[in-house]
């Protein structure tokens, strides 16, 4: 079929020449007759990295369009613009997680004269609902964003023709080609499932349905041991469902493993159910509608079965880069994880096409990061800058009924890379003043600074496990990136009563062996 | 869970009621009036411009399946056609597309308050019902459209609304007045009355 040109009458009365696919073809040159692509940057997936890229680059007066599609999840959950954090990850995450904790505080409350009468029910309908709600608030918020900044958006599945040119398919049918200069791939990732496992896929869910239930999950399984799992399993637990985690080893792989291990037995202790050394082998449906899980023991080498409302497999997240089709533009993947190589400078294989975000080899994949790389890499592209992206001292945080919060290196990453002689690690098991009338256990409350052992001292590494983990830790992120020693910490005066403050009151080490349960509080 | 409010949704009005018709001979004579009145006021409310046959007129398709319900006359869909029926009330329709924007909205000789709304946005339906009963309070001298903005992106888009409820008042095509919010009866009142003039 041949392709159309046809004139356009662009933004502020530039003529550019479009060329048009007609229906059941894509072809015709990447650029038009006049020599110019369509667009001076072509955004490829509108979640946090592609919309904070689109958004730059139109503020520095670029010609800018993003696509965004989201394919159904297998159980057909779907959701608008904004990607993953704001749809089925942080944003829905944090909010349930919430709901949670108001649980917790409820039963608090009448050790603070609260006439509370328990236990009080929780209705799930009601907090999906208004999860829900506030996710579409969202969507449309980031729709006028794009509006605002005259960013062209473009609700179509994109795939590669040729390294400059993207088509795609709209409602209605019709096929749509776009070329530009530069190109930005932000397609994130979806969660994997377990198509080993008869009945997986059939009848699992995942973190992309978990928030959009109309109802209740009831009594759920999630197996894995991802934050994923154990952030959902948490906030489950907290509603008051009857959920059980089943991982094959270790909690948190990659974080300290003692922060992790106390992260578990604090939901071990909660009312979490934990199946250890335990690997999932069969899913079937009962006729009752109820789900009966198979699983191996390894400890025990048996096998052993389990009936649950709903399974949640929580196993990891791949790359959305299958579709893309990137051999037709020259984009290298890894072989191993299928996702997008790139450079200090976030480029691909190819000159002009980058990658930011989840769907990029070797980096954190947290929402900050992708908009700090990708308005980073705006800036090298349009605004004449030369700033690289830094993926040290990342702060994060899980948020597990007991919350954990980090940044800098793991103990044992401290130790790998310095050796054990030159590593102090600063700790203390503290209580929270608002557990105390309530009568909580404080147990796995602890902090932990690791620094290097010579004068200053400098701090590699701080991990806080308690309430409000993430507010505590984003203000030491910062004394991290500014180089902060044990000395600086030692002389910060603590703001008095918060759990914040036990970070600048670690005094004992490890390695003195000494008590490092804080006693009485003013002193 | 979400209730939405008396008379925007038919089937729930009808379901509410016990089922589709009436089976007495009284509400039988009383539907029979109805009918005629609601022929007689549709006439004279909704004074359209033909639409180039794309949308039979609205009065036959209106009276297609009359039937008893709360708050007012309203009507049914008919299964048999594909397009959704759209009539909330008397003086409120749910709009379904661009051209029926184009044809209830922008082509009405009526000035026309259009209601931009989401599914998720607390304050709207506040709004909505408020705003309804208002109009139905002006005889006909204006009508209402109500637009969902994630059904209707690209209109809303079009007509700049970044924050809902946006409503618009509008004449002959174009857009004389605005608010972006929740206003009280008395508010509206003003508003409405502004338009008409």
């Amino acid at each position: 079929m041949a392709a159309m040109a046809v004139a356009l009458r662009g933004l502020g009365g530039r003529f550019r020449w479009r060329t048009q696919a007609v229906a059941g073809g894509v072809r015709g040159a990447a650029r038009g007759a006049a020599g110019q692509r369509d667009y001076d940057l072509l955004v490829v997936g509108g979640g946090s990295g592609g919309l904070a890229c689109a958004k730059e680059a139109a503020q520095l007066g670029r010609k800018v369009a993003v696509v965004d599609y989201v394919e159904p999840s297998p159980q057909g959950t779907r959701w608008g613009l904004g990607g993953t954090c704001v749809n089925v990850g942080c944003i829905p995450k944090k909010l349930m997680h919430q709901a949670a904790l108001l649980g917790g505080l409820i039963q608090d409350a009448p050790n603070y004269g609260w006439e509370v009468a328990q236990p009080v029910p929780h209705d799930w309908r009601k907090m999906a609902e208004a999860v829900q709600n506030h996710v579409k608030s969202l969507n449309w918020g980031h729709r006028v964003q794009l509006q605002d900044r005259k960013v062209k958006y473009f609700n179509i599945k994109a795939s590669f023709v040729d390294e400059h040119t993207v088509c795609g398919v709209a409602k209605g049918g019709k096929e749509i080609l776009l070329s530009a200069d530069h190109i930005i791939i932000a397609t994130g990732g979806r969660p994997r499932y377990p198509t080993h496992i008869e009945g997986a896929l059939e009848y699992g869910i995942t973190s992309d349905d978990i928030f959009w239930l109309k109802e209740s999950p009831g009594k759920t399984l999630v197996v894995g041991a991802s934050y994923v799992a154990l952030e959902c399993a948490g906030f489950l637990t907290g509603i008051g469902l009857d959920t059980t985690i089943m991982m094959r080893s270790i909690p948190l792989r990659g974080f300290d493993q003692q922060m992790s291990s106390m992260v578990i037995e604090h939901m071990a202790s909660h009312g979490t159910r934990f199946l250890r050394g335990c690997a999932p082998s069969r899913v079937r449906r009962l006729p009752d509608g109820q789900l009966q899980v198979t699983w191996e023991d390894s400890t025990t080498g048996k096998e052993d079965t389990g009936t649950f409302d709903t399974v949640l497999w929580a196993i990891g997240r791949v790359p959305d880069t299958r579709s893309l089709n990137l051999e037709k533009a020259g984009v290298d993947t890894s072989p191993d994880t299928q996702k997008i190589l790139v450079d200090s400078r976030e480029a691909t294989s190819v000159p002009h096409i980058y990658a930011i975000g989840d769907v990029v080899e070797g980096r954190p994949e947290l929402t900050p990061i992708a908009i700090m790389a990708g308005r980073l890499l705006v800036q090298r592209l349009f605004g004449g800058s030369s700033d690289l992206m830094d993926y040290d001292n990342v702060p994060t945080t899980v948020f597990t009924p007991l919350e954990y919060g980090c940044v800098g290196l793991s103990e044992e990453e401290a130790v790998a890379r310095h050796g054990q002689e030159h590593v102090e690690v600063y700790h203390a098991h503290y209580k929270p003043l608002e557990f105390t009338v309530a009568g909580r256990d404080a147990s796995q409350c602890y902090v932990k600074m690791v620094c290097l052992r010579e004068p200053p001292q400098l701090v590699l590494g701080l991990h806080f496990l308690g309430p409000n983990a993430g507010e505590v830790t984003q203000g030491f992120a910062l004394g991290i990136k500014c180089g902060a020693s044990y000395a600086q910490v030692m002389r910060t005066v603590g703001i008095h009563p918060t759990c914040s403050e036990e970070v600048v009151k670690l005094r004992i080490s490890k390695r003195s062996g000494l008590d490092p349960t804080v006693t009485g509080c003013c002193g | 869970m979400y209730v939405p409010p008396r008379g925007s949704d038919d089937r729930r009005a009808l379901d509410r009621q016990g089922g589709l018709g009436c089976a007495s001979l009284r509400s039988h004579c009383r539907e029979m009036a109805q009918r005629l009145l609601l022929r007689r006021f549709l006439a004279s409310v909704i004074s359209r411009k033909p639409s180039q046959g794309q949308w039979p007129p609205l009065t036959s398709r209106a009276l297609q399946t009359p039937q008893c319900s709360p708050g007012g006359l309203t009507v049914t869909p008919n299964p048999a056609r594909t397009i959704y029926t759209t009539r909330i009330s008397l003086t409120t329709f749910n709009i379904q597309d661009g051209p029926d924007f184009q044809d209830r909205v922008v082509n009405s000789e009526t000035p026309v308050v259009v209601d931009f709304h989401a599914q998720w946005c607390g304050p709207c339906k506040i709004l909505g019902p408020r705003l309804e009963k208002m109009v139905a309070k002006q005889h006909g001298k204006v009508v209402m459209a109500k637009v969902d903005i994630d059904d209707h992106t690209d209109l809303a888009i079009e007509y700049e609304v970044s924050a809902v409820p946006t409503v618009l008042a509008m004449k002959n095509g174009d857009v004389v007045d605005k608010f972006v919010g929740i206003k009280d009866e008395d508010q509206l009142e003003a508003f409405l009355k502004k338009l008409i003039g």
